[in-house]
């Protein structure tokens, strides 16, 4: 069961614009439709609808998520067994195989080379069979952190 | 819920440019599976009696496995399909790498090509279209050149397959490539692309592939998982050319556990082989006329498994592979990278010719995979030049002033451009051996080693008579990756398939064993024929099926990844109809099975005077016999029976 678009879509194309099959189409501020042969279900479409206008395969409502906090892989390179599945199952080719790991383990490690391509779909999570890739939702980073709090707890 | 394959292939009708889209009934995957079982199901209906291999009427056919992308291990090959201009029988090579999940991603289970184009084109498909392109801007270009060409315009995602200058020369031992350099290399399919005019194809289609419940296929490959982790550190690699002296000498044989052999291959690739095989005669020397006394460590050491690994910086993995026994390697000279070079091009390019320039095997190695030429076929026909040249047969004047003499390195590389290019005796000797000794005549064709016109690899029916059963009956001749008596002890199939040969691991026995045509040979060599049907159709590869069939569980992945409740005999049947279905093939294109027998040579008749395989011959016609007659084929003729055919369900056309 593909993704749908319900009637509550302005239009904005913000999902054509983050849809990794092209499966998304419509006029600007009209009405969209997805697919249903092109959708793969990696839901990058209901993450981003600001209008809450995209319902998953079960049919629910989809809640909008700020992109920067959209989960992303992090490879636990104890468990991986460098096969690449995870690479293959990437619609957005964000992922890439690195150079051996030192001089004692000369297999490759999948890591995230593109990040600003990840849409967050987990597939490199729920395809890799040996459950070394964890979604997690990244770290602020160290400049945007919030640093009175702290400080007014030091004083 | 899927069931794990597509359920569709893409034809593509090259003469016109149409594309026809064909759903396949499920009942087809259930009889055949997918991969080379479903390709073999299509070219048996469909390449017309008496067809050109190199005509428009030859069909090739790119198929994935039915267990690519479904998430279970080792399942990263592809495999081409068509009737092989080499041999004229059933063709099939097999590759890995990263295209057969791309094929699948596209949606289709196998693109099939029909007719041919009058200019060079290549074919793009992803999720939404396929199209065929003007390829005349890559023509001429080589394989490394031509994928990194694509890779550019179409990004990091798409997958190519493509051939080399000697697919567009239509030499008939050359193959087809994808990711720099791993080839589908047997039977002369580049030259069936070649002829078609297509140089390559670009797959960047994202469709999902779904297992019927990939939990389980997941919890089998976990388990799997663990045996491949397994590793004792086997130290440097002049224990395992001593254990191939050991081997040699002692006179009793030991069954082998495929878990030793996947230690070898985790820490060294398949060169771990490269010093032991000549030692214990499995590989063949000197145009198979040599022995380990013509070849002894001091010479063999210029190949040696701990030398060649100096240079490979990363390790490399097909597609699903835990194992990766591939590696890249860094080289000095006109090119920066090449992959390792594998046992088979190593010897081919080694020993068979009595090459002993490490550096000239990375050399030669990269410049074969560029050109998309055999390196078995390519180090084979020039070891048989070399025979020629020592007899007296070729002379400088018909080599163009090379002087082949054994291990002249200088000359061996120029030979190899010139076959490359068609250039002089190049030209002679870009289609194999037995095409180049019918040319040149002069009793030329005494000298060639060919299982029906195929140059077999570097594994020696002297040492493992399953080796030479397995060049002369299969349906695509000379092929070593489907069964030898060393298989069978490392697929361990009784362990799942009942009435068929024990053979424990390290089980001792009396090496003249081997030698004798016994039924329990016969069977085993039809279990390792059938097994591999089942394991082409998987698309999982040989290697890692070696560790046996419960480690690697090709039965119960099938099962959890189609929703199917086979049993292990059911799968086996299914195999049993995939060979009787290619042999069917070759009766049908008016081939006589009897004619596919491996050259004498290479039989042990006559038998060695010297060396780790002296005085071995192999029972070759009654081995043969044997073998048909398992699989209920006429036990003299090699042709499968009305009842045969009525029983497995296949129609016959001939």
């Amino acid at each position: 069961m593909p993704y749908t678009i319900t009637d509550d879509c302005t239009g904005c194309a913000a999902c054509v614009r983050v849809c990794p099959t092209q499966a998304i189409s419509g006029q600007k501020k009209e009405l969209h439709r997805i697919d249903e042969d092109l959708c793969i279900e990696c839901g990058a479409c209901g993450r981003i609808c600001p209008g809450s206008a995209v319902k998953n395969q079960f049919g629910n409502l989809c809640i909008m998520i700020k992109r920067s906090q959209w989960k992303r892989p992090v490879v636990d390179s104890n468990s991986c067994m460098s096969c690449s599945i995870c690479i293959d199952a990437c619609p957005t080719h964000c992922l890439a195989m690195s150079d051996a790991r030192g001089p004692k383990d000369p297999h490759g490690s999948p890591f995230l080379k593109d990040e600003k391509a990840c849409i967050g779909c987990g597939f490199c999570e729920s395809e890799c069979p040996v459950a070394a890739i964890t979604m997690v939702v990244p770290a602020p980073r160290k400049e945007a952190a919030p640093a009175r709090p702290a400080k007014k707890a030091v004083q | 819920m899927g069931r794990g394959y597509m359920g569709k292939i893409l034809t593509v009708d090259l003469s016109n440019g149409e594309f026809r889209e064909e759903a396949i009934p499920d009942e087809i995957y259930e009889k055949y599976l997918s991969g080379l079982g479903l390709a073999a199901y299509l070219l048996y209906d469909r390449i017309p009696k008496g067809a050109d291999p190199l005509g428009p009427e030859n069909i090739l056919g790119f198929v994935s496995g039915l267990l690519t992308g479904t998430g279970s291990l080792f399942a990263g090959r592809w495999m081409v399909a068509g009737k092989s201009p080499l041999t004229g029988t059933w063709g099939d090579a097999n590759c890995g790498g990263s295209f057969s999940p791309a094929i699948k991603r596209c949606g289709y289970d196998g693109i099939f090509f029909e007719g041919a184009s009058d200019r060079p084109v290549y074919l793009y498909v992803d999720s939404r279209k396929a199209e065929l392109k003007d390829a005349s801007h890559l023509w001429g270009k080589d394989t490394v050149e031509t994928e990194e060409l694509l890779q550019e315009k179409y990004g990091p995602g798409a997958r190519i397959a493509v051939i080399g200058p000697a697919g567009e020369k239509l030499s008939l031992i050359s193959g087809i490539s994808n990711d720099k350099g791993r080839i589908a290399a047997r039977s002369g399919l580049g030259a069936v692309m070649g002829s078609k005019k297509l140089k390559a194809m670009v797959l960047n289609g994202k469709k999902r592939i779904r297992p019927f419940d990939q939990k389980a296929v997941h919890k089998l490959s976990r388990t799997c998982n663990k045996w491949v982790r397994f590793q004792v550190p086997l130290g440097p690699s002049i224990i395992t050319a001593l254990l191939g002296t050991l081997l040699r000498i002692l006179p009793t044989a030991m069954a082998m556990d495929g878990l030793i052999y996947k230690m070898i291959l985790r820490q060294w690739g398949t060169g771990g082989l490269n010093q032991m095989s000549p030692e214990w005669g499995d590989s063949p020397l000197m145009n198979w006329k040599g022995s380990n006394v013509d070849w002894p460590l001091k010479k063999s050491k210029s190949a040696d498994p701990d030398l060649i690994k100096k240079s490979e910086y990363v390790k490399y993995h097909c597609y699903s592979c835990p194992l990766g026994c591939g590696g890249k390697c860094s080289m000095t000279g006109k090119y920066a990278e090449t992959h390792k070079p594998e046992y088979e091009s190593v010897l081919a390019l080694g020993g068979l010719c009595m090459n002993e320039d490490t550096d000239s095997l990375f050399y030669l190695n990269e410049i074969l995979n560029r050109a998309g030429m055999d390196t078995i076929s390519a180090g084979a026909t020039v070891a048989w030049a070399m025979e020629c040249f020592e007899k007296g047969i070729l002379t400088r004047e018909d080599t163009d002033g090379l002087d082949l003499s054994w291990g002249n390195t200088s000359a061996m590389v120029s030979l190899i451009h010139k076959m490359i290019d068609r250039d002089g005796i190049g030209d002679i000797l870009a289609d194999g051996s037995r095409i180049a000794a019918q040319k040149i005549g002069r009793g030329s064709d005494l000298y060639t080693v060919h299982a029906g016109g195929q140059e077999p690899a570097m594994h020696d029916g002297r040492q493992d008579p399953g080796f030479a059963i397995h060049y002369s009956v299969e349906p695509a001749p000379g092929r070593h990756t489907i069964g030898a008596q060393l298989y069978y002890e490392m697929f361990q199939l009784w362990k799942k398939v009942k009435d068929i040969p024990k053979k424990w691991p390290f089980q001792i026995y009396h090496k003249n064993s081997k030698y004798k045509a016994s039924k329990e040979h016969a069977l085993s060599a039809a279990s390792c024929s059938k097994y591999m049907n089942v394991v082409n159709g998987s698309g999982l590869c040989m290697f890692g099926t070696f560790l046996g069939v419960t480690r690697t569980p090709t039965f119960d992945w099938l099962n959890a990844a189609t929703g199917w409740n086979k049993k292990p005999e059911d799968y086996m049947e299914i195999g049993e109809r995939i060979q009787t279905l290619k042999q069917a093939f070759n009766i049908k294109h008016g081939i006589d099975p009897r004619a596919n027998r491996l050259s004498d040579r290479a039989l042990g008749l006559p038998p060695q005077a010297e060396g780790a395989n002296k005085g071995r011959s192999v029972l070759i016609e009654q081995m043969m016999e044997a073998y048909w007659k398992e699989f209920g084929w006429d036990a003299s003729t090699g042709r499968p029976t009305g009842e045969t055919l009525a029983r497995l369900g296949i129609s016959a056309h001939f």
